[in-house]
C-alpha cells in the first residue's frame, strides 16, 4: 500500500484537541446526593472488569480518535495496487524499443513488459476493452479495440522487441485514433528516449520497466582501404555509470581472429583503436564485446563492417600537369581518375566519363559528350572574362553541396578573371570583387528541342589553382571531393556501407541480396522488388549483387540513443512531469485509491460512537448474550 | 401536613406487633405478663407471698391443694419511632447543586415531606389506638410517651420541628440504635430511615432487633432508587461531603437499581431473621397509598 498525500499526516495533529476538549469534557459536573454509598458500591464493582471497563469509559474518546484517524487515512489517499483492475478502453503502448531488449529486468524488460501487459488483460473485466500497440521505429497495433482476451494474448505472445528507436509521436497519434474520451493510456516502457510521450494528453498511466542502465556498446567499426591493405577502426563506449573492463575481439568474414584485446573503459567515455594489415580480400570484418561486466543490451554487442563497395566513378583529368589536382583526386575515394590533355578521350569501354576535369584548358566543349558533368578550373574562353579583380576578399558561400564543409576564410587568390557566368551558373563564394565558385546545372530547355544539352552539372573555378594558395589549404581536397560527389554521384547502385536494422536500403530491382547466417533466413538470396530491400532485421552483412555490379552493406545496432538504456526516473507525460500517482509500481499495473472505504468506514464509527453517546455503552455481558 | 379527614380515616387502624411485649400501663393489648384481666390464661402452684386473693378457690375445694389462677394481662404497647433526621433524609432531589438549598416555605424535599407524613400518619395510628409512643430522632430530640388521640397535635408539631431548616448532620446510625436499644425497655421498635450510611446499620437494628419488635419503614427518594442523571460526574454524599466519580450511563444506571434492589432484599431477610418486618417506602408513592394499601397489604396496619 502506498500514500499519494503524505502531506495529510498533519491532519492526525487534530488528535490533540480531541484528547483536550475529552480531558476538559471530564471535568465532572458536581451533584450532590444523598449518599454516595451506593454509588461507591456500583463503582467498585464496574472496576472490578477493569480492562474493559476502562476500555469502555473510554470508548466514545476511542470512536472518536478511530473516525479521526480514518479521516486522516482517507486524506492520505492511500491506494493498494491491484494486477488488472483498470477499466474501461485501454490502449497499451508497449515500448518495443532496441533498449527494451536489456537484461537487466530477467529475461528482458520487453519479456516484463509483456507480464505486465498480459496481467492487465487478466485483469480486464466484462465491457473493458484494450488496445495493443506496439511501438518501435515503425509502431503499429497489435490489435484492435477488442474485449477477447485470447487475441491480446495472443498478439501479445507474438510481439518481439525491435532494434530500432520507439516513435512515440506516431504511436500517440496511432493510440489517440481509437480512443475515446474515457480511454487510459497505458505506456509500458522504460521511458529511455521517450521525450515524445509528452504529446500524450489524456489520461495516462506510466508502467516503467528496468532498474540499471549500464551497457557497453559498440559505437564505431569502420573499415577502409590503406596502402597496406584495410584498417579497421574501433570504438567501444560505455553508457553505464560504472567503469567496465570489456574483452573486445575482431574476426575476418572468415573467422579469422584479428584483434581480441581487453580494454578498461570509464563510465561514460569511449575507447577507440584501429587494427591494419588486414588482408585487402576481406569481405567484412565483425567486432564483438564477448565479455563484460556490467553489459545489459546484447544488441550493440556484435557490430559488422564491410569493405568499401567498389562502385568507381571515373573522371577524366585534362590538364596541361597539375600535381596538385592530381594528387588531391588521387586521394579520392572510389574514383578512377584518367588523365589526358584533350577532351576527346574516351574509355574502353565506349563509356562516356562520370566527370571531366578542364585544368586552365582552352577546351573543345564539343568533344565532350552530352551530358557532361564538368569541373572548370581557371577556364579559358569558355566564359567571357570581362575584368580581372583582385580583391579576393571573403564575403560569403552560398549554401550548395558543393560548400558543404569548406573554409574558405584562409583561401587567398592572386587574381581572379570577372566573368560573365550564364544565370544557371550560380555564384557559391563570393568576394569583394566577384564571384570566387560557380555551380549549377545546364537547364535542359536551353539546348533546344533536338539536341541533347552539352552539359549536365557544372563547377567553375574561375582563377588559375597556381595563382592562388588554394592547393594548399585544407579546402581544397574537400572541395574537389565535394565537386566530384556532387558532379558525379554514385550511379546505379548507392548502397550505404552500414544500414540501421529494419531500414529499407534503395537498391535497384531485381538485385540479389544474399542475407547474413544470423538471419531467420540465413544464408539465402533475396531478390529486391521495386520498394527497395526491406529486410534488414538481422544484424550482419548483406551481399548485393546486380548485373555485374556488386556491392555489400552491413546492418548494425550503430544506434548511441537506444544504446543508452538507463531507465528514464523523470518521465514527461503530457504537460505535467509524471509524478507518482501516475506511476504503476513493477510487479502492478493498476492502483485503487481507498479513501473512499475509508470515509465510509469513518463515518460508520460516527454513527457508532452517535448511537453509542444515545444508547450507553453496551455491556460486554450484553454483548455476549446477544 | 396532613388532612384532618385523612388522619380520621386512619383512626380505625391499629399497628400489628408480630409479638406482644408486656407494657407498663393497662392497655388493649395481651401482654405477655399474667395479670388482672378476666381473659383466663393459666393455673400455677401457690407460692407463699402470692395474692391469696387470686387463689382459685374452687380448685382448692376439689384437689385441696392451692392454685393461682392466671389471666391473661391486657396491657398497652410501647411503640419506639426512631425517626432518621439526618441530611440525607433531607436531601431534595429536585435541587442539582449543593447551594440551592430548599429554603422556601411550605416547600419541603419530597422525600423529607414523605418521611415526616409517615411519621405523623404512624404515629396518630399508634396514639389512636391506644398505644404508648416514644419518638426519638437520630439528633437524639424525644417525643412522648404519649398516649391518647389528642397527642397528635404535639406529635405534629414535634415533627415539623425536626426539619430544621433542611440540617441535619451525619447520623450515625449504628450507634444511635444501640444507645437506644440499651435504654429501651422493651416493645415496638419503627425504624423509619433511608439506612444510607457510611458505616452501615445492621449491628444497629440487630440492637434493636434483640430489643424491641423491629419495623423498618425504609425510605427512599425516588431519586434514589431510580436516579435519573447521566453523564460524568462528581457526586457529592452531603452528610459526609465525600466526592466519587462516576461517568453515568445505562448500564451503570442499571446496575445502580439492581444494587438498590438488592440492598433492600438484603434488609428485608436481615429483619426477618430477628422476627422483624422490613419495607421499602419510595417516596413518591402518595401517603395515603402508603398508609391505606401498602401497608394493609403488608399486615402493617389492620
Amino acid at each position: 500500500m502506498n500514500i499519494l498525500n503524505p502531506i495529510a499526516l498533519l491532519f492526525a495533529l487534530l488528535a490533540i484537541p480531541i484528547v483536550l476538549l475529552y480531558i476538559l469534557r471530564l471535568q465532572r459536573r458536581e451533584q450532590k446526593v444523598s449518599s454516595t454509598l451506593l454509588w461507591r458500591q456500583v463503582v467498585l464493582d464496574r472496576e472490578a472488569n477493569t480492562l474493559w471497563q476502562k476500555l469502555r469509559r473510554n470508548l466514545l474518546l476511542i470512536l472518536q480518535l478511530a473516525t479521526l484517524a480514518f479521516l486522516v487515512f482517507a486524506l492520505l489517499r492511500p491506494y493498494i495496487s491491484l494486477p488488472g483492475g483498470l477499466n474501461g478502453r485501454l490502449i497499451v503502448l508497449m515500448d518495443a524499443s532496441a533498449s527494451m531488449r536489456a537484461t537487466d529486468v530477467l529475461p528482458s524488460r520487453f519479456d516484463a513488459a509483456k507480464e505486465q501487459a498480459r496481467n492487465l488483460i487478466s485483469g480486464m473485466g466484462v465491457g473493458d476493452e484494450m488496445s495493443l500497440i506496439l511501438v518501435d521505429s515503425n509502431p503499429r497495433a497489435l490489435t484492435g479495440i477488442t474485449s477477447d482476451r485470447g487475441e491480446l494474448l495472443a498478439a501479445l505472445d507474438a510481439s518481439k522487441a525491435s532494434l530500432g528507436q520507439a516513435n512515440w509521436a506516431a504511436a500517440i497519434s496511432l493510440g489517440s485514433a481509437t480512443a475515446n474520451e474515457q480511454s487510459t493510456f497505458i505506456v509500458i516502457s522504460d521511458g529511455a528516449h521517450a521525450e515524445d510521450l509528452k504529446l500524450l494528453q489524456r489520461q495516462t498511466r506510466f508502467v516503467p520497466i528496468g532498474v540499471n542502465g549500464d551497457n557497453l556498446s559498440i559505437s564505431t567499426l569502420s573499415l577502409r582501404k590503406t596502402l597496406r591493405g584495410l584498417a579497421a577502426f574501433v570504438r567501444v563506449t560505455n553508457n553505464g555509470k560504472q567503469d567496465d573492463d570489456s574483452l573486445v575481439s575482431l574476426r575476418a568474414d572468415n573467422g579469422t581472429l584479428l584483434d581480441a584485446r581487453t580494454v578498461k573503459i570509464p563510465a561514460g567515455q569511449s575507447i577507440s583503436w584501429t587494427i591494419n594489415d588486414i588482408d585487402a580480400n576481406t569481405a567484412s570484418v565483425r567486432a564483438s564485446i564477448d565479455k563484460a561486466n556490467h553489459n545489459n543490451l546484447a544488441a550493440d554487442d556484435v557490430v559488422y563492417a564491410v569493405s568499401a563497395n567498389t562502385a568507381l566513378r571515373r573522371a577524366l583529368l585534362v590538364t596541361r600537369g597539375n600535381r596538385f589536382l592530381e594528387q588531391a583526386l588521387a586521394n579520392l575515394p572510389n574514383i578512377q581518375v584518367s588523365r589526358a590533355v584533350t577532351t576527346g578521350v574516351t574509355t574502353l569501354d565506349s563509356r562516356p566519363f562520370d566527370v571531366y576535369i578542364l585544368d586552365s584548358m582552352n577546351a573543345d566543349l564539343s568533344a565532350l559528350p552530352p551530358h557532361a558533368n564538368v569541373l572548370f578550373i581557371g577556364p579559358q574562353q569558355v566564359f567571357t572574362a570581362t575584368d580581372t579583380f583582385s580583391n579576393t576578399g571573403y564575403v560569403r558561400t552560398v549554401s550548395h553541396p558543393i560548400a558543404q564543409s569548406l573554409n574558405w576564410r584562409t583561401v587567398n587568390v592572386q587574381a581572379t578573371p570577372l566573368i560573365e557566368a550564364p544565370a544557371w551558373l550560380k555564384p557559391i563564394i563570393q568576394s569583394q570583387g566577384g564571384p570566387l565558385l560557380f555551380a549549377g546545372e545546364f537547364p535542359a530547355e536551353l539546348a533546344g528541342k533536338d539536341s541533347e544539352p552539352p552539359l549536365q552539372r557544372v563547377v567553375v573555378v574561375p582563377f588559375e589553382l597556381r595563382r592562388s594558395d588554394l592547393p594548399l589549404q585544407l579546402a581544397f581536397p574537400i572541395l574537389m571531393l565535394n565537386s566530384i560527389e556532387w558532379l558525379a554521384p554514385p550511379q546505379g547502385m548507392t548502397i550505404p556501407a552500414s544500414v540501421k536494422p529494419g531500414e529499407v536500403v534503395n537498391l535497384p530491382r531485381g538485385a540479389q541480396v544474399s542475407l547474413p547466417d544470423t538471419s531467420a533466413l540465413g544464408g539465402t538470396t533475396v531478390t529486391v522488388d521495386q520498394r527497395g530491400f526491406a529486410n534488414t532485421d538481422a544484424l550482419g552483412p548483406y551481399t548485393v549483387t546486380f548485373g555485374d555490379v556488386s556491392g555489400a552493406f552491413a546492418v548494425n545496432f550503430f544506434n548511441s540513443i537506444e544504446s543508452e538504456i538507463a531507465p528514464s526516473p523523470q518521465l514527461v507525460i503530457g504537460e505535467q512531469k509524471e509524478n507518482e500517482s501516475n506511476i504503476l509500481t513493477n510487479n502492478t499495473l493498476s492502483q485503487r485509491e481507498l479513501w473512499r472505504w475509508l470515509a465510509a468506514l469513518a463515518l460508520l464509527v460516527l454513527f457508532v460512537e452517535w448511537w453509542i453517546y444515545q444508547r450507553g455503552v453496551p455491556s460486554l455481558k450484553g454483548l455476549f448474550r446477544r | 401536613m396532613l388532612s384532618e379527614s385523612f388522619l380520621k380515616s386512619l383512626s380505625g387502624l391499629r399497628l400489628w406487633s408480630v409479638k406482644r411485649r408486656p407494657g407498663t400501663y393497662t392497655g388493649e393489648r395481651r401482654s405477655t405478663r399474667r395479670g388482672r384481666s378476666v381473659e383466663f390464661a393459666d393455673y400455677r402452684d401457690y407460692v407463699p407471698g402470692d395474692d391469696p386473693r387470686r387463689v382459685d378457690w374452687n380448685v382448692y375445694a376439689r384437689l385441696e391443694r392451692p392454685y393461682i389462677k392466671l389471666y391473661e394481662e391486657e396491657e398497652d404497647l410501647a411503640v419506639h419511632m426512631l425517626l432518621d433526621t439526618s441530611a440525607s433524609m433531607k436531601w431534595d432531589e429536585e435541587a442539582d447543586d449543593l447551594d440551592s438549598r430548599p429554603t422556601q416555605a411550605g416547600r419541603l424535599p419530597p422525600k423529607w415531606q414523605r418521611v415526616a407524613q409517615l411519621a405523623i400518619a404512624m404515629g396518630h395510628v399508634v396514639l389512636s389506638s391506644g398505644d404508648r409512643l416514644i419518638v426519638e430522632t437520630s439528633t437524639r430530640a424525644r417525643f412522648g410517651p404519649k398516649r391518647g388521640e389528642a397527642a397528635t397535635s404535639q406529635l405534629i408539631s414535634f415533627i415539623e420541628q425536626q426539619w430544621q431548616g433542611g440540617k441535619g448532620g451525619q447520623a450515625n446510625l449504628n450507634q444511635w440504635l444501640r444507645n437506644y436499644a440499651l435504654t429501651s425497655r422493651g416493645g415496638m421498635a419503627i425504624v423509619l430511615s433511608d439506612l444510607l450510611d457510611e458505616s452501615g446499620c445492621e449491628e444497629g437494628l440487630n440492637a434493636i432487633g434483640g430489643k424491641l419488635d423491629l419495623n423498618v419503614l425504609h425510605t427512599l427518594g425516588a431519586a434514589e432508587i431510580d436516579p435519573i442523571i447521566a453523564g460524568d460526574l462528581r457526586l457529592k454524599d452531603i452528610e459526609t461531603q465525600s466526592a466519587q466519580d462516576v461517568s453515568l450511563d445505562q448500564a451503570t444506571l442499571a446496575r445502580y437499581r439492581e444494587r438498590v434492589q438488592g440492598w433492600s432484599s438484603e434488609l428485608n431477610s436481615f429483619c426477618r431473621k430477628r422476627g422483624g418486618r422490613y419495607a421499602l417506602i419510595d417516596a413518591s408513592t402518595p401517603i395515603e397509598q402508603i398508609m391505606l394499601r401498602d401497608l394493609r397489604r403488608e399486615g402493617w396496619l389492620v
